[in-house]
């Protein structure tokens, strides 16, 4: 049996016979005419499932899942979208879903990563920011920077700077925050949001361990 | 008085004054059909104006809510179909004329969709429901405005209390400020507006002190908004 979790930019697909985890594109997923998940969520997912699950719950149900505190924060960073649930006692006390003004934020950091072949394992955080209303508008701040003077990699580390500083407003501004989805694996991320507050990445598939107690 | 064509409607939008709505009918005909053009009625991008357009010379006439008792919009678009040509006689619902009826909708075990439904047609029709639909104890709440795409009410529990200025309007108070902003402690509610609407502000105001959920969306709603709003109403049981 496979679960997925079809991200706009990532999807992480679980075979629950064989333990395998498979990243893929979505570019390349979306290829894949003929492949179907027994449960899946995601923005890509439909159509491609026998049940569909709602990303927030599944977001919710695998920190339930993998956080033993009783009252936390956790954030799932897309390339499209941003989602937040906090628990108190275990159970949600809120949540939320950046859906449009924040939207492919994370997709445009990839892009703008991809054309100025910036490593983000090894691009220092800068001190500085740019707003950050949106993609489009960030990337223009971005450009803006270069044509001024600053480096590319700069540029780009204040864009993921103000990127950080609109999730952790997203947020709340709290003290600690768990951290789900692709931006785990992104140092410079990681460490620019501990100049505000503690992180735990809980890596990529929280959202499939939300589906996978749903199965239960 | 005029004989008009079969298919010929007097429009409004927000709560007008009864007393005028009572007088557009009696001015320009007791049997046309009200109809409220704040709704999805198809057009292409489905506002008050868009909407007056295309009924076009079937509209005898508009009654326009102007004052506190709707956003600007509504100042504005009486504006517009007026310079458009539409005769538009303009409505400022006065605090003297609020009135105490019973929020028997707001309260009822109802699909919300139907609940919303019935409270807006008092506007036209305040007579006492017939009979009596039975209340209930609220699980969820929703507060605001009716939306233009009703599919986000189904996601709801027919034990969902209503709250906003839709409540306001089945009072018959639709510019009480204090009573739009009454919502039950610790009953999860969304908080609903349109995009770019005035009301987001209180929306967000509220939803921050009640731990509620802020939702708006512009024109149609679309799947994620359903998807958050959907979680809110399961998770927070």
């Amino acid at each position: 049996m496979k679960i997925a979790d079809c991200g706009s930019t990532y999807s992480k697909i679980l075979d629950l016979d064989s333990g395998a985890l498979e990243i893929v594109a979505t570019k390349e997923l979306v290829r894949r005419k003929s492949e179907r998940y027994e449960v899946a969520t995601g923005h890509c997912a439909r159509g491609r499932c026998a049940v569909y699950r709602n990303e927030l719950i599944a977001l919710a149900e695998g920190g339930l899942a993998l956080v033993a505190e009783g009252d936390f924060s956790l954030v799932d960073v897309g390339g499209r979208d941003i989602k937040f649930v906090r628990l108190k006692g275990r159970k949600v006390e809120k949540l939320d879903w950046n859906l449009s003004c924040g939207s492919t934020t994370g997709a445009t950091l990839e892009l703008l990563g991809n054309y100025y072949d910036i490593d983000f394992s090894t691009l220092p955080p800068s001190d500085r920011w740019v707003n950050v209303t949106c993609g489009v508008f960030g990337m223009e701040r971005v450009l803006e920077q270069i044509s001024l003077g600053t480096s590319p990699e700069e540029s780009v580390a204040m864009f993921l700077h103000g990127f950080v500083r609109n999730v952790i407003d997203f947020l709340g501004r709290p003290a600690h925050f768990h951290l789900s989805g692709g931006f785990c694996e992104n140092p410079c991320f990681v460490r620019t949001a501990e100049r505000y507050c503690r992180v735990t990445p809980l890596g990529r598939t929280v959202l499939l361990e939300g589906l996978k107690k749903g199965l239960e | 008085m005029k004989k008009y064509p079969a298919d010929t409607v007097i429009g409004y939008f927000g709560f007008p004054r009864r007393k005028v709505l009572r007088e557009a009918r009696e001015r320009f005909g007791l049997d046309l059909p009200l109809v409220d053009l704040d709704v999805d009625r198809g057009a292409p991008d489905s506002g008050i104006v868009d909407n007056a357009l295309r009924f076009g010379s079937a509209l005898a006439a508009v009654v326009a809510a102007v004052g506190e008792d709707k956003c600007d919009r509504g100042r504005h678009a009486a504006f517009l179909l007026r310079r458009m040509g539409f005769p538009v006689i303009e409505s400022r619902f006065p605090e003297e004329e609020f009135e105490n009826r019973p929020l028997v909708y707001s309260r009822a075990r109802l699909p919300l969709r139907e609940k919303i439904d019935r409270i807006m047609a008092t506007v036209v029709d305040p007579a006492a429901p017939e009979p009596v639909p039975a209340s209930c104890e609220p699980t969820h709440g929703f507060w605001g405005v009716p939306p233009h795409d009703f599919r986000i009410l189904d996601l709801f529990p027919e034990t969902t209390h209503i709250y906003g200025w839709t409540r306001c309007v089945e009072a018959g108070r639709p510019s009480d400020v204090e009573l739009e902003c009454r919502v039950d402690e610790g009953i999860p509610t969304v908080f609903f507006t349109q995009s770019f609407c005035a009301k987001q502000d209180l929306a967000h105001y509220l939803a921050e002190m009640h731990r509620g959920l802020a939702v708006d969306c512009h024109r149609e709603i679309n799947d994620s908004i359903l998807a958050k709003v959907e979680a809110f109403v399961r998770l927070s049981r």
